[in-house]
């Protein structure tokens, strides 16, 4: 961890509700010339063509006509020319799980070309929509309905699906403002069918219900940090999830890492851009990119290193970031983010600690890798730990995707694929001893739920409940 | 020479050689109303043809050195963007300037282009990387020319298929052997129909025709000397190598030109998928023997990273070289090769020699090939007292007539976008006769997106010589050089031919990959190659070839699945996929016999084999 080199007073944007403006405003993005412009042909030097990512590839195992991550990346990048443009359709169908990366025994950047093929697609099948929303934005309605004439419906609908979907911090932050009412609007069976029917969102899953206070909300009630320490500083990274949905998570790494004396700060920050980027939306990913890496950016160089609780998040600063966006801090912030688990692992006795822990409130779990753990060589973290520990009993349901890929599994066409990706983990944790799910995963632990029935914990709150009083 | 003949046959016009010049005047006299046979030793651009780097010159690179050269170029690149439109990619040109590249040379190649009439550009430093961010940011400033690329390989099989749609002869795999010379004159050829893997679909197998005619243009280019020997010519080619080296990928997308004096490892051309840099320029003794060495490589990269330095850790797939037919008139005494003119020249005998009946074409270029069939062809036409006007710069080859790339690849043809574009763009105008089989249409080389039609239709015209329908379709041409292709290529012969001629086609094609890639086993494709050979040792036996084994496969073994598989003799054996046997015979007592047999005990290896 780096030295301190000033008193740590709050940076003036720390309490800033993070969502208060709209997402969908649209900052002045001069030079869009990183990932779409990006010629990632050469990266099929590295390719032999073995196919082992098409076989790691989940949606590939469930989905025929889906042609899988060697055509998606490295071959279709190799036969492109270059002003050709035309990405082929199927590039949608990735869930953007990015086993590819992992399974790649030479290094393929295949989830970079996945990305910026999607973003190309979606820019090239889409320009109408951008310059309709760039002129909406500058009040020309006029000039905006133009534009949207000559888009077919179907086409439209999708790209707001997307949109809306990609942009979950937009509706959350909306939501989250009157939480009851619209977690009774969003549980309604009408609403369900209204979203299933006209946007293509599922209706067969039960909307993440709001928390009657966010994180931000309650970290600001709270004062900030009860914690403060010249060299053991944290920069927290919640991501929208866990503000709005899940803040428990949030409050336990809290109380866990205030309990090893961290000093915790919580950035201004927007969405990690993990959904944007699996539905091609760069443009979107890059305007919350840019507030993330500045402001980020900021506390490490006050000593701060970054925590995600969120493993997809955490993926993002680390991988996606510097593989599509070229900001003056990107490649710093990447180096100084970790996990949450993954940074006390590193510093702190963790096994030590709970090794003569008893009577535990989570005894029995049955755990579940995220994908996204996978590529950061993290996906054993929390049954390593857990099974040294006298009070818990942690068995792991298999390396299987769990087949909801943040937004993939909400898309009314993708359901039932993501319900069959499913089914080996549903199976692995009906046959498991556990009863009480584990994954760092929000989304994960939402499919984990909805296939099982179990409760799902993350595992900050495991350590919360067995070290925190 | 045995003075046995099985065959004769009579032609208008024998034109012997198959590239470029060859397929050229083939089409333009059948185009005249002329019957012509062209006979051809190997597969279609075998020779130099085969062998150059796919630059369309804009005549740029001759503005200074040879001005009529580069006048002749611009006009051909016109008329060849006009009527070969599926074999033509305008990429454009650049001739890039490193500081150490003189001022004043650059002014000289400025002023050459405008007087040759070719349309040049000063880029700034900025403006040129602007096109081309893999240039080095060393360049200080370019000129832009309408350069391009070119295949040569479709371009030889669309002029070859307009001569045989306008009643030509067309016979590949038929070398010369001799001319037929009568009273001073050259009336005919001899040519063996060569046999074999690949070739046995061509001609009459094994047998040689004496084919007369009123006259024989000699188009061999680097091999003029070699026929003209046969009946007593001295024809003085200079033939001189080059190295080509391709790239995996392409770095830039415009032809890059280093802008000095003609020299080694200048040039850098986007070419389909890859790219192909170039070249040396060295006198060889024999254009069929010559050195084929690692330095030539090596220097390709070294220089050439001067100008897009991605090059210097950029995979390359494989290396070959080229001889070019350089030629210069007794007496002039160039003795540096990259010194003599590019300029072509006829060489009727019966001025030359007293010999008559027979005119061979030497030196030229390329991307002058059209006009150099018109001068021949209207000098042949005068011989024979023929009038008829030389068409060949209006009428487009056939695939090029009107089409465009810009399809519903899906909807139309069933084909994910890349695959349909790279597909519609090298059928051209018959795409939709080849992709809209109706059939189930996978694609069976992923590297270049060749279609199981487009090879079908290849296979059509070049029968079972699969470096011929490689050549047609780029098929095994990729980044994994036919590793995860050649077999699929070689499937789709079957059961139209047999397994003894599927399998001598698939080594052949096999074996043609391998050679060009030992100049390219470093880095990543020495990771391939051995991925490649580790596949096809491992599934294909070919660590250990059992059909060169002393006995015949017994593929009745393989295909009788779990029952006992029943020999000629009426005994039983066990059954290769490890099905026990019924009958009474057990499994243990004839292991033996049937697993050990010819293939070292490899059961896995055999099973595999019988699936073929």
């Amino acid at each position: 961890m780096s030295k301190p080199e000033s008193e740590s007073e709050p940076t003036p944007d720390e309490y800033g509700t993070a969502q208060s403006e709209s997402e969908f405003e649209s900052d002045p993005v001069e030079a869009f010339d990183d990932a779409i412009d990006m010629d990632l042909r050469s990266g099929a030097d590295d390719c032999y063509k073995c196919s082992t990512c098409d076989t790691s590839c989940p949606v590939a195992e469930v989905d025929d006509e889906f042609p899988g991550p060697k055509f998606q990346g490295p071959e279709q990048w190799r036969l492109k020319r270059g002003d050709d443009h035309d990405i082929d359709p199927s590039i949608t169908d990735c869930s953007n799980c990015m086993r590819c990366d992992n399974a790649c025994p030479s290094s393929v950047p295949l989830s970079q070309m996945h990305n910026t093929a999607r973003g190309e697609y979606v820019e090239g099948l889409a320009p109408s929509l951008w310059n309709a929303e760039d002129a909406i934005a500058d009040g020309e309605y006029r000039e905006a309905l133009s534009y949207l004439g000559d888009i077919p419906a179907e086409l439209s609908i999708e790209f707001v699906r997307n949109r809306v979907l990609s942009n979950y911090g937009t509706m959350a932050g909306l939501g989250s403002k009157f939480p009851r009412l619209t977690n009774f609007v969003m549980s309604n069976r009408i609403t369900k069918e209204v979203n299933d029917r006209l946007l293509g969102i599922t209706g067969e899953r039960d909307f993440p219900e709001f928390a009657d206070q966010t994180f931000r909300e309650w970290w600001r009630e709270r004062g900030g940090p009860k914690v403060e320490s010249a060299d053991k500083r944290v920069a927290y990274f919640h991501g929208d999830y866990s503000n709005y949905n899940t803040p428990e998570v949030a409050k336990a790494m809290v109380r866990v890492y205030e309990r090893f004396g961290y000093e915790i700060r919580v950035p201004t920050q927007r969405c990690s851009g993990t959904p944007m980027f699996a539905n091609g939306m760069l443009r979107d990913a890059r305007r919350a990119a840019e507030v993330n890496v500045t402001n980020l950016g900021d506390f490490i160089d006050r000593g701060y290193d970054v925590i995600a609780s969120c493993t997809s998040c955490s993926m993002a600063l680390r991988q996606e970031y510097p593989e599509l966006f070229d900001f003056e801090e990107t490649e710093k912030v990447s180096v100084h983010t970790y996990e949450a688990l993954e940074y006390l692992r590193i510093h702190e006795d963790l096994e030590g600690e709970l090794r003569d822990v008893k009577d535990v409130e989570f005894p029995d779990l049955a755990y579940h890798a995220p994908c996204h753990a996978r590529n950061q060589g993290i996906s054993t973290q929390a049954v390593e730990l857990l099974s040294e520990a006298e009070g818990f009993e942690i068995e792991d349901v298999g390396d299987s995707c769990s087949g909801i890929s943040g937004t993939y599994g909400w898309k009314t066409e993708k359901y039932d694929k993501s319900m069959q990706i499913g089914e080996d983990m549903f199976e692995h944790m009906r046959d498991a001893e556990g009863d009480t799910g584990l994954t760092e995963c929000p989304t994960c632990a939402m499919q984990m739920g909805h296939g099982t029935g179990y409760e799902i914990r993350h595992p900050l709150e495991v350590l919360e409940a067995a070290l925190v009083n | 020479m045995s003075s046995h003949t099985d065959h004769h046959s009579r032609t208008g016009v024998v034109v012997i050689g198959g590239g470029s010049t060859g397929c050229g005047i083939a089409r333009d006299l059948a185009m005249r109303g002329i019957s012509v046979t062209l006979v051809e030793r190997g597969n279609l651009t075998h020779g130099t043809t085969g062998r150059m780097h796919g630059l369309l010159h804009s005549g740029g690179r001759y503005a200074v050195a040879d001005q009529e050269s580069a006048k002749e170029c611009i006009q051909e690149t016109r008329v060849l963007d006009r009527i070969a439109s599926h074999c033509v990619e305008m990429t454009g040109g650049l001739f890039a300037k490193l500081p150490a590249d003189e001022e004043e040379y650059f002014q000289e190649k400025l002023q050459g282009c405008r007087d040759c009439n070719i349309p040049a550009e000063v880029l700034s430093g900025e403006e040129a990387r602007e096109l081309e961010p893999h240039l080095s940011p060393e360049v200080e400033k370019a000129i832009w020319v309408p350069d391009g690329a070119i295949d040569p390989f479709r371009l030889c099989v669309a002029n070859a298929a307009d001569a045989d749609r306008h009643g030509g002869r067309i016979e590949t795999h038929a070398p010369v052997t001799d001319l037929v010379v009568e009273d001073d004159a050259v009336v005919g050829v001899k040519v063996r129909h060569e046999s074999g893997p690949g070739k046995r679909v061509h001609g009459k197998e094994g047998e040689t025709e004496e084919i007369r005619a009123d006259y024989v243009v000699n188009a061999t280019g680097a091999w003029a000397g070699h026929v003209g020997e046969m009946a007593g010519l001295d024809i003085e080619v200079r033939p001189s190598k080059g190295v080509m080296t391709i790239m995996n990928v392409r770095q830039v997308d415009t032809v890059v030109n280093r802008c000095k004096p003609k020299g080694d490892a200048d040039i850098v051309v986007p070419h389909e998928t890859t790219c192909i840099l170039g070249t040396t320029d060295e006198e060889v003794d024999d254009p069929d023997d010559y050195p084929e060495e690692q330095w030539e490589v090596d220097l390709m990269i070294d220089e050439l990273s001067q100008l897009v330095p991605m090059l210097e850790d950029a995979r390359t797939i494989r290396s070959y070289w080229g001889v070019r037919p350089l030629y210069e008139p007794p007496d002039t005494g160039t003795t540096d090769p990259t010194d003599i003119s590019r300029q072509f020249f006829l060489l009727d005998h019966d001025e030359r020699d007293d010999l008559g009946g027979m005119t061979s074409i030497v030196g030229g270029k390329f991307t002058t090939y059209r006009l150099m069939a018109e001068k021949i062809s209207d000098h042949v036409c005068e011989q024979l007292g023929v009038s008829t006007r030389c068409e060949t710069a209006e009428e487009a080859l056939p695939g090029s007539e009107d089409f465009s790339v810009l399809r519903d690849y899906m909807d139309e043809f069933g084909l994910r976008s890349p695959i349909g574009k790279r597909s519609v763009q090298r059928l051209g105008s018959k795409a939709d006769e080849v992709l809209k089989t109706g059939e189930p249409n996978p694609v069976i080389c992923t590297c270049e997106a060749v279609t199981r039609a487009e090879l079908r239709d290849a296979i059509g015209g070049s029968g079972t010589d699969l470096n011929a329908v490689r050549l047609r379709t780029r098929a095994s041409m990729g980044n994994c050089q036919g590793g995860f292709c050649c077999h699929r290529m070689a499937s789709e012969l079957y059961p139209t031919h047999d397994e003894s001629v599927v399998r001598e086609s698939l080594d052949e094609l096999y074996q043609e990959r391998w050679k060009g890639q030992r100049h390219a086993l470093w880095g990543e494709q020495l990771s391939q190659a051995m991925l490649n050979h580790a596949l096809h040792a491992t599934t294909m036996n070919r660590d250990r070839d059992p059909a060169k084994g002393s006995s015949a496969v017994e593929y009745a073994d393989f295909d009788a699945g779990p029952g006992p598989a029943v020999d000629a003799d009426g005994s039983t054996r066990a059954t290769a996929d490890g099905g026990v046997p019924d009958g009474g015979v057990s499994n243990e007592s004839v292991t033996d016999e049937s697993v050990s047999s010819g293939d070292g005990g490899d059961d896995a290896a055999g099973g595999t084999r019988g699936d073929q």
